[in-house]
């Protein structure tokens, strides 16, 4: 019950944080019980259980149980057979599959018997419902806090934070206000303009208004994913020839042997994905097989795969190894734009990576560092030795800072897009826009139309609007008579 | 001594037939006045279906619609001779509220007809603002229209009228097997104590309940200048003995003016349609030939008007109470306060072929009369106007209608509806449609038959009759276009394909006749027919701009398009299509207009289908009204629960459109909703299968030898 009990939400919080402070410990699971008072309306409720800290990688888990029967199951996989915990203390306890005996996991245990009245299990997001409802959080702030819940990296809290505070709220909000503004003085048009002193000039001001917010829209939609970006994680993909060393980069990020490494090219068959937490920015990390042609089936479906993560990736890393490098400088650069080429649709979001640079001559080293930056049709070049670690930091630092303009700073700017959800309603509110556009010389009924549905579809982001609220602004707005 | 009179239906039965009925002559109504004048002592001890009280345009209807549905209905007026008056402007119809009058013409109501016959300056307003928003609108002949009305309503079967005032209801303990706190069995008449027994009583009294009326600092009790207060034992009735809560508003009426004392040349001419388009499906043309209509004049209020108004505000107690006034029909005291420095539209319109008057719209005012003369001769064509009769103000009361089911009957009371400005509206069209809709219920519920409900997405009368029941009003409330969230599939033109078969069709409703019935038939399969010979015009668009030269069809993309794709063209006529195909189209010129409309709104109502599937499954889902909130085992805020207690919507989706009802909240209801019809339906099935055993057994005790 703790997360989601409204009074204890600040202890849900303070918990969440706590354990974040203390990354690198080992995972706790929260293990709360409670047996409610068996209110009337649920007295033949069953006993619950439910992982109630969300889905997906979560450094804490909260197991929640709650019924009549939570205490016996306290007592046979907690330990507690002579008697129940001191109620509301946490205690770490074993916990044992209540059949196997087998120990489970090792946990807090908080026991929270059911002497308070009218106490019954919550459901699934009914905390946040609860506040929705008492008007505390507006429907974005909700989705706010789910997020925070979620919150894996400090980026992500901080934008969760700032979208909860209601930033993402204002903006749509805002653009809802000014929605409303145009479908009020274009209902005012329709329902009143004849009979009434409706200035010509009420439509011209709609039409401005319309193509502002449609141009605003459009350009929040086209913030390339970042925001979506910083919840789900930056998509990273190491690719190139075989053995070029792409797993031992990979095993060099995640700092632990993650893929297999070995001489034989084509070690690596299958994507190997690993998450990775880069300077408080969340990066999913994939190692890909080496690109080359071959008539192992295996192997080929390795390519197949890799190919295709290179295209949804966000940004790739693309590993050659130094020694195939030719020695003059500008034969060096054809050669990588071309195997670029070979590799990437496209080489707008990638790294060169020359692997191996231990291998080369101290003298060829530096000269292919230095000159190879800055030429023209080459992405950033950075020469590493996953063997030596030289260059590695250099290039840890290209890699932050570009995962970090691919997510945008979440304290900076204008409050990018964090939901698909939100991304799909606004899509529909800017072709609903164009509907008005359309329309606004024919059949002013079907031009408001798309006002109307604009709104709607805005208001599904921010809550609802009636035909209360647009009438309130027609009547503010205008003088209007009979 | 009461004056009664009362008037037989059987005296004629003509005209039923409307198609005939402008190429007819009304009865000369006088000449039946007074031979079927009785004394009210006849009509105690009759049992009536259905009892109107009021004759105004709820009244009328909801008379006309009871007996239509087959209710031995009796109306109940103060003066039979103001049956139908217009008791405020000289017009029909509007924006959004002519939607209203095709819907009520649809279920063979008697405004739109009445307009036709009584119109004398036809316009559509909205014209270039697209099919879905116009409105059809008249200036009337107040003489004509309420001629037509007392004409139609003697001559409908099962309609009794009689002159009284009505001093209380009559109320007794509930049927118990149907929900309700009280039942109504009758009325009682003033000055007397003749009562009269009726199964449903509507109550359309406008303005009168509790009425007082405004005239500078005097105030006198009464609904309407020149007519009698009504009786304050009904206002009594109403809320102490059915413990109905009440609100009070205010509206008001403009001066009259003396037609000759002003200088029309100072004004601007606004002319009717050249073809007026007539209100009734029935009708093919209206009564006032194009040429003999009468044009309206436009013209401005001044400084001098706002300065008047300023300086008599201390002897104006009706603007100073703070009563809630229409924003939308705002006196002009209020508009100029409200906006100053502005000069404010009034228009002057004609109140029939011979009257002598003009009716100067936007200038309702209830300062004292002398000062009334100083105002309007602020306004240039006005300077030297005579005023006819002074404007004056009302304030009355309204029964707050969320007390109302969606058939328009007082929820805690069975057997009574209530109808028109009673709920809290304002306008004659709002008042016919609520009357119609209340007449057929009080008519079905006397005749022992299930009362009936519009859908908000069907119909402007839905959209009404929702918002008066599960919203309730804070202001009078007036018929917009921008209150129907289906406006495009709500059309004017559409009325009687929404309607007309529902009027019917639930033959149980009945309030529809045969001739109408039979007429929306033929209209509704020829267009279906239409629509399918356009569809099957399958052409490449080369092939088009061949046949249609003037048109500017893109031939970039090859494909192919049907004649309704081609009819959705701005410049594309149905007339066009119909001359390059004459075998195939000509047949349907008639439908000309309404096939274009048609094929540039389907797409449209093609998209809103869903989300008017989504209201309509969830308007099905009932709440019983005996709900007890409170103790709703549902998670709902406390607010919420006082919310639904206080309204009691009757379906989930009236839920979902209260104010401060959260999307949380309708799920949980929807839940709760689920589960309860779940168990119903295991409880009708035991039900049933106890009644097949019983039923059984009874047929085996039968077959038993005697």
């Amino acid at each position: 019950m703790l997360p989601l009990r409204p009074v204890c939400g600040g202890i849900w919080r303070a918990a969440v944080h706590t354990v974040r402070m203390s990354r690198g410990a080992p995972p706790y699971r929260l293990f709360s019980s409670t047996c409610d008072g068996a209110p009337a309306a649920l007295a033949d409720a069953d006993t619950i259980f439910a992982l109630s800290s969300g889905h997906g990688r979560c450094g804490v888990a909260v197991v929640r149980v709650s019924g009549p029967a939570s205490a016996t199951a306290l007592r046979c996989m907690a330990g507690f057979t002579q008697r129940l915990p001191p109620p509301r203390t946490a205690l770490l306890r074993s916990i044992t599959d209540p059949r196997s005996t087998e120990v489970l996991d090792r946990g807090l245990v908080l026991w929270f018997p059911g002497s308070v009245p009218g106490l019954r299990p919550a459901e699934a997001g009914e905390f946040t419902r609860r506040a929705f409802q008492a008007g505390k959080l507006g429907l974005t702030e909700v989705e706010g806090l789910g997020d925070l819940i979620h919150a894996e990296t400090e980026a992500q809290r901080r934008q969760a934070l700032r979208q909860m505070s209601g930033e993402l709220g204002r903006l749509y909000q805002d653009w809802s206000d000014r929605l409303k503004r145009c479908l009020a003085h274009v209902e005012a048009f329709i329902d009143f303009s004849e009979d009434e002193l409706i200035e010509d000039g009420v439509l011209n001001r709609v039409d401005v208004s319309v193509s502002d917010l449609q141009a605003e829209i459009e350009r929040h939609l086209k913030d390339e994913r970042r925001g979506e970006r910083l919840r789900s994680g930056v998509q990273v993909v190491i690719a190139g020839a075989t053995n070029a060393g792409k797993s031992s980069l990979l095993n060099k990020l995640c700092q632990r042997p993650a893929a297999i490494v070995s001489p034989i090219a084509g070690t690596t068959r299958d994507v190997v994905e690993t998450a990775l937490d880069l300077g408080g920015f969340p990066v999913l990390l994939s190692d890909t097989a080496g690109l080359r042609d071959s008539s192992d089936l295996v192997e080929r479906e390795g390519v197949r795969r890799a190919r295709e993560r290179v295209e949804q990736a966000d940004l790739t890393l693309v590993v050659v190894d130094s020694a195939h490098l030719p020695s003059e400088v500008d034969r060096a650069a054809a050669f990588l734009r071309e195997h670029l080429r070979s590799v990437l649709p496209d080489t707008d979001r990638c790294l060169l990576v020359l692997n191996k640079a231990d291998l080369l001559p101290e003298k060829q080293r530096q000269k292919l560092d230095t000159e190879l930056r800055g030429v023209s049709g080459l992405p950033a070049v950075r020469l590493i030795s996953c063997q030596t670690n030289e260059g590695l930091k250099a290039f840890l630092t290209v890699l932050h800072s570009s995962v970090k303009t691919l997510c945008g700073d979440p304290l900076f700017g204008a409050p990018t897009l964090t939901q698909a959800r939100h991304r799909a309603h606004l899509q529909r509110c800017a072709a609903a826009l164009a509907q008005y556009q359309r329309y606004r010389d024919t059949d002013l009924a079907l031009a408001a139309e798309g006002v109307r549905l604009a709104v709607t579809s805005l208001g599904r982001i921010t809550g609802r609007v009636g035909a209360e609220e647009i009438l309130d602004i027609i009547f503010k707005d205008f003088c209007i008579g009979k | 001594m009461l004056s009664i009179v009362f008037f037989s239906a059987s005296v004629n039965q003509l005209l039923r037939c409307a198609s005939h009925m402008l190429r007819k002559k009304l009865p000369f109504l006088h000449s039946l006045l007074s031979p079927v004048s009785r004394h009210v002592g006849h009509l105690t001890g009759h049992q009536y279906d259905v009892i109107v009280v009021g004759g105004g345009h709820a009244g009328t209807e909801a008379a006309a619609a009871a007996a239509r549905v087959g209710a031995e209905t009796l109306l109940i007026t103060q003066k039979i001779h103001t049956i139908g008056a217009l008791s405020c402007n000289p017009s029909l119809g509007g924006v959004g509220k002519g939607q209203l009058v095709k819907e009520v013409d649809a279920l063979d109501g008697l405004c739109g007809r009445a307009g036709d016959w009584a119109g004398i300056h036809f316009s559509i307003l909205n014209r270039r603002k697209g099919p879905a928003v116009w409105g059809p609108r008249a200036q009337l002949d107040r003489q004509r229209y309420r001629d037509f009305i007392q004409s139609e309503l003697l001559s409908t079967p099962r309609l009794t009228m009689v002159e009284g005032s009505v001093e209380e209801l009559l109320v007794t303990e509930p049927n118990p097997e149907e929900p309700g706190h009280h039942r109504v069995t009758g009325i009682r008449l003033a000055n007397g104590s003749h009562a009269i027994s009726a199964r449903s009583v509507v109550l359309t009294t406008g303005t009168f309940l509790s009425g007082s009326l405004f005239v500078g600092q005097t105030t006198s009790p009464g609904g309407r200048i020149g007519d009698a207060p009504s009786s304050a034992g009904l206002s009594h009735t109403l809320r102490e003995r059915l413990g109905l809560r009440t609100g009070r508003l205010r509206t008001g009426t403009p001066p009259r003016i003396v037609k000759d004392s002003v200088d029309l040349s100072l004004a601007k001419l606004h002319l009717p349609d050249s073809h007026p388009t007539p209100f009734s499906f029935l009708n093919t043309h209206t009564h006032c030939k194009p040429e003999e209509q009468l044009p309206c004049y436009l013209t401005f209020t001044t400084p001098g008007v706002e300065r008047v108004v300023r300086e008599s505000l201390q002897l104006n107690c009706h603007i100073q109470q703070d009563t809630k006034g229409p924003r939308y029909c705002p006196s002009i005291e209020s508009r100029v306060l409200r906006f100053p420095g502005r000069s404010h539209q009034v228009w002057l319109e004609p109140e029939g072929v011979t009257s002598d008057l003009l009716y100067p719209q936007g200038l309702s005012m209830t300062m004292p009369p002398d000062i009334q003369l100083r105002l309007i001769r602020e306004i240039p064509p006005m300077r030297r106007a005579e005023i006819h009769t002074p404007g004056y103000g009302v304030q009355y009361d309204f029964v707050c209608p969320t007390q109302l089911s969606p058939a328009l009957q007082v929820k805690s009371t069975q057997g009574l509806f209530l109808a028109g400005q009673i709920n809290g509206t304002t306008g004659y069209e709002e008042a016919a449609a609520q009357g119609l809709w209340a007449g057929a219920n009080a008519a079905r519920s006397a005749l022992s038959m299930p009362t009936v409900t519009l859908s908000r997405t069907e119909s402007y009368i839905g959209v009404l009759i929702d918002d008066l029941v599960s919203r309730g009003v804070t202001e009078p409330y007036r018929m917009f276009t921008s209150r129907a969230e289906f406006r495009t599939s709500l059309r004017p033109d559409n009325a009687d394909l929404r309607l007309t078969p529902k009027g019917r069709c639930f033959e149980e409703v009945g309030c529809v006749s045969s001739v109408r019935y039979q007429e929306s038939l033929r209209v509704r399969n020829s267009l279906q027919d239409a629509l399918t010979a356009l569809q099957a015009l399958f052409l490449s668009t080369s092939s088009w701009k061949k046949k249609l030269p003037s048109v500017p069809i893109s031939e970039t993309k090859s494909t192919l398009l049907t004649g309704l794709d081609l009819l959705q063209y701005n410049d594309v006529t149905f007339e066009m299509l119909a001359s390059a195909f004459p075998e195939s189209l000509s047949s349907f010129m008639e439908f000309a207009q309404r096939l274009k409309i048609e094929a540039v709104y389907k797409p449209h109502c093609d998209l809103n289908k869903k989300e008017i599937e989504r209201i309509q499954r969830e308007e099905n889902m009932s709440l019983p009204q005996d709900i007890d909130y409170f103790s709703l085992p549902v998670s709902l805020s406390d607010e919420v629960r006082e919310i639904l207690d206080r309204v009691r919507p009757s379906t989930l989706g009236a839920a979902t459109r209260l104010e401060g009802i959260t999307p949380a909240a309708v799920v949980n209801l929807l839940n709760y909703v689920r589960v309860t019809e779940k168990k119903k339906e295991t409880h009708r099935n035991q039900r049933q299968q106890e009644a097949q055993r019983d039923e059984e057994l009874c047929a085996n005790s039968a077959s038993l030898p005697q």
